[in-house]
C-alpha cells in the first residue's frame, strides 16, 4: 500500500514540475499545468482503483461474516438442511444438548425447503407478470402516447419504484388480497380444468394471504425497475433502423417484433434479472403478504408459504430468545442459500445474455 | 423459381432522349413519356414552417433522376414524402399530390404497406437490422408473402449476387450484419430493399457514409438496376449526379428553381442560382 501511496504522491508532484514536451517554446507558456490541477493521471488511477476495490470487499466480508455465523449450523444440520421440510426450533425449557461439538436446543430440527420453494416460486410469478407488462408500457409510453402522457407515466412509474414496501405490504395484507380471494380467486379455481398446469391453480383458495396474491404485488413493486429500464432501451433503437423497417411496408407490430425488440433483448433479460433479484430478496412485504408458513411446501398458487428472507425477519424475535444462540445460526445459514440462489441468477443471465447476444446485438453495437 | 427481379425495360437513355423537353419560361413544367410518379403543386411543411412550396416534378420510368441543392432546401423531406414515410411525423402537413402511375399516394384506397413495397427506400447510413444477414434479405420478402419458404434460399442468393455481396457472405449467411463493413451492410439494405421488387427507389444520399471504393460499387449497381427500377437520388455530391444521373433536380430555398437533363443542368443551367450552385461558387 505504502508504494501504491508513494506513487499517488509522485504523480501529485510531477504533474507540477514537467512542463509539456514543445519545440517552439510558445506553448510551455501557454500549456503549463496548473498547480491546483495537480492530481495526474496516476493519482486518478489509484483512487479510482481503491474505489472500485471497495464494493469487492463488501462483497466477500458480507460472505465471510456470514459464513462464520452460519459454520455451526451447517455442521449440525447437514445437507438435509436444503431438502427437509422440518421447522422446529426445538425445546425451549429443557436442557441444550451437544451435536459435532456445537450447543443447540433439544429436538431442534431445520430444513430450508419449503423456503427455497417459495423464494423460487414467488418471484417466478412476479416475473412472469412484470416483464410482459414493462415491456408493453414501454413500447405505449415510447411509441403511441403523446409527450405529455408519456412523461406523466413515467413520473408514475418513477413514484411506484419509491414506495416503501411496507406500504406495499400493508396494501396487499390489507386491500388487495382479500378483494382478489372473495371476488377473483374463487372464479379461476372452480372453472379450470383439473389438468397438469391449471391444477395448481384449483382447490381452496384461502383469504388472501398467500402466493399468488405475493407475486402479483411483487410483480408491482418490480415492474418499475424492468419498465423504466426497458422505456430508456426502446428510446436507444435508432430511428433510420426502425424507419427502414417502416420504408421496407412492414407494420409497426412487425418492425416492433423484428427490429426494435430484438435490438433491446439483451437490455431487458439484464433489467428483468435486476427485478428478479428484488423479488427474490423483498423481505417486508412478503413477510405481510406470504401467511408466514414454515414447514410446508405450497399445494396451490393460493397456499400460504414463506420465503427466506421473510421468515429470517418474522423469525428472528423468537430466535434471538433462544439460549444457545443455534437458531440464530441456523437464520445465518438460511440467508446463505437465499446469498447463492442469487448469485446462481445472476450467473444464469450472463450465460442468457451471452446467447441472446450471439444471435441478435447488445445496444449500441453496429454503425 | 423466383422471377427475375430485372426485367429488360426500354432502356432509360431512350425514354430519357424524348422525355424532357424543359421550356423557357416555367422551369417547373416538364413533359415525361411514361411516368411512374409525378407531384403536382405539392407544398410540405412542418408546423407552422414552410419547407418546399409548389413543387411539380416527373420521373420518367426507368429513370435515375439526382435531387441536388443546398442542405436545408427540402431535398429529403421531398423525397420522403414519396412513399409517405413523413405521415407520422408531428406537425406534418401537405397540400398538392403526389401521384404514382396516375393514382394519389394518399387516396384512401391505396395500401400503405403496399406503396412502401412498390416505392422502397434506401438510407443516408447502412441501418441492418438485428437478425442475420440471411434474414436481412428476406424480412420484407416474409412480411409481404411475396415467395415460398422452398424458395427462400434461392431469392437470398439471387440478391446477394445481384448487389454483389454473395461472395463475401456465402459462407456466413447466419451471422450478424453488424460484422460486415459499412459498404458491405449499405449492400446488403440495397438487397434488402430489392428483395420487395420496388418499382421505385428513394436514395437518401446513399453513399454519404461509404468510401470510395463502395461509393463506386453502389452507383455501378444504381446504373445497372435503372431500367428496371426507377431511382431518385438525394445527393450533396455534384460529380456523383453529374456521373450517375440521366435527370437532376436543384432545389433552393424551398423551391424547385430548375429540373431537366443532367448534362443541361451542369453545361447550361438556366437559373443564376443553379449556375452558382453547380459550378461550386455556391456552398
Amino acid at each position: 500500500m505504502s508504494g501504491l501511496l508513494r506513487q499517488f504522491v509522485n504523480g501529485i508532484k510531477m504533474n507540477s514540475i514537467v512542463l509539456p514536451e514543445s519545440g517552439d517554446g510558445l506553448s510551455r507558456t501557454v500549456l503549463r499545468p496548473k498547480k491546483r490541477r495537480g492530481i495526474s493521471i496516476h493519482g486518478l488511477k489509484v483512487v479510482s482503483s481503491m474505489a472500485s476495490v471497495i464494493p469487492f470487499l463488501a462483497l466477500i466480508v458480507v460472505l465471510l461474516v456470514l459464513l462464520s455465523e452460519a459454520l455451526p449450523a451447517i455442521k449440525v444440520n447437514g445437507w438435509s438442511f436444503l431438502t427437509s421440510t422440518n421447522w422446529r426450533p426445538g425445546g425451549t425449557y429443557a436442557l441444550p444438548v451437544k451435536t459435532a461439538g456445537v450447543l443447540h436446543p433439544q429436538g431442534s430440527s431445520f430444513g430450508v425447503w419449503p423456503l427455497i420453494v417459495g423464494t423460487i416460486e414467488s418471484s417466478a410469478i412476479a416475473i412472469v407478470i412484470a416483464v410482459p407488462v414493462s415491456i408493453g408500457a414501454a413500447l405505449i409510453v415510447v411509441k403511441k402516447l403523446p409527450p405529455f402522457w408519456s412523461k406523466g407515466i413515467g413520473f408514475f412509474l418513477e413514484t411506484l419504484a419509491g414506495i416503501p414496501s411496507v406500504v406495499y405490504g400493508l396494501w396487499g395484507t390489507l386491500t388487495l388480497g382479500p378483494i382478489l380471494s372473495r371476488d377473483f380467486y374463487p372464479l379461476i379455481a372452480n372453472h379450470l380444468p383439473n389438468a397438469f398446469p391449471f391444477r395448481f391453480f384449483r382447490g381452496d383458495v384461502g383469504h388472501g394471504e398467500g402466493l399468488l396474491t405475493s407475486g402479483m404485488v411483487l410483480a408491482v413493486m418490480i415492474i418499475p425497475i424492468i419498465a423504466a429500464t426497458a422505456r430508456d432501451l426502446i428510446r436507444q433503437v435508432p430511428s433510420l433502423t426502425e424507419e427502414g423497417g417502416t420504408a421496407l411496408g412492414m407494420t409497426d407490430w412487425e418492425s416492433t417484433r423484428k427490429i426494435v425488440l430484438p435490438w433491446v433483448s439483451t437490455g431487458i433479460v439484464g433489467a428483468s434479472v435486476l427485478g428478479l433479484a428484488r423479488a427474490l430478496g423483498e423481505t417486508m412485504a412478503v413477510a405481510m403478504i406470504s401467511g408466514s408458513i414454515l414447514g410446508a411446501t405450497p399445494t396451490n398458487v393460493y397456499s400460504t408459504f414463506s420465503t427466506i428472507a421473510a421468515s429470517i425477519v418474522t423469525q428472528l424475535d423468537s430466535a434471538l430468545s433462544d439460549g444457545t444462540g443455534f437458531y440464530v445460526k441456523t437464520l445465518a445459514e438460511a440467508g446463505l442459500v437465499l446469498m447463492l440462489i442469487t448469485l446462481l441468477t445472476n450467473i444464469g443471465a450472463r450465460v442468457l445474455v451471452k446467447r441472446v447476444a450471439t444471435t441478435a446485438l447488445p445496444v449500441g453495437r453496429g454503425v | 423459381m423466383w422471377p427475375r427481379m430485372i426485367e429488360p425495360v426500354e432502356h432509360a437513355a431512350s425514354i430519357q432522349s424524348d422525355a424532357l423537353m424543359t421550356s423557357g419560361e416555367a422551369p417547373n413544367v416538364t413533359a415525361v413519356a411514361n411516368p411512374v410518379i409525378r407531384t403536382d403543386s405539392l407544398d410540405l411543411g412542418f408546423g407552422s414552417t414552410m419547407i418546399l412550396e409548389d413543387i411539380n416534378l416527373e420521373f420518367p420510368r426507368g429513370s435515375i433522376t439526382a435531387l441536388i441543392g443546398p442542405s436545408g432546401s427540402g431535398k429529403t423531406t421531398f423525397l420522403r414524402s414519396l412513399n409517405r414515410m413523413n405521415d407520422k411525423v408531428r406537425g406534418y402537413k401537405r397540400a398538392g399530390e403526389v401521384k404514382l402511375d396516375g393514382t394519389s399516394i394518399w387516396d384512401s384506397q391505396v395500401d400503405l404497406l403496399q406503396l412502401r413495397r412498390r416505392v422502397g427506400m434506401l438510407f443516408q447510413r447502412p441501418n441492418p437490422f438485428p437478425m442475420s444477414i440471411r434474414e436481412n434479405v428476406l424480412v420484407g420478402v416474409k412480411a409481404h408473402k411475396l415467395a415460398r419458404k422452398s424458395d427462400f434460399d434461392q431469392i437470398t442468393e439471387t440478391l446477394l449476387k445481384e448487389v454483389g455481396l454473395w461472395k463475401a457472405v456465402s459462407d456466413r449467411l447466419n451471422d450478424s450484419p453488424f460484422r460486415l463493413s459499412g459498404g458491405q451492410q449499405q449492400l446488403l439494405c440495397l438487397a434488402r430493399a430489392l428483395a420487395v421488387r420496388p418499382e421505385v427507389l428513394l436514395l437518401d444520399e446513399p453513399t454519404s457514409a461509404l468510401d470510395p471504393f463502395s461509393i463506386e460499387l453502389v452507383e455501378s449497381l444504381i446504373a445497372r438496376l435503372a431500367p428496371a427500377v426507377t431511382f431518385v437520388v438525394v445527393t450533396h455530391n455534384l460529380a456523383q449526379a453529374k456521373r450517375l444521373s440521366h435527370n437532376t433536380a436543384f432545389f433552393f430555398q424551398g423551391r424547385l428553381m430548375e429540373y431537366g437533363l443532367t448534362t443541361q443542368i451542369f453545361a447550361n443551367p438556366q437559373q443564376p442560382d443553379t449556375q452558382r450552385y453547380v459550378s461550386g461558387a455556391m456552398g
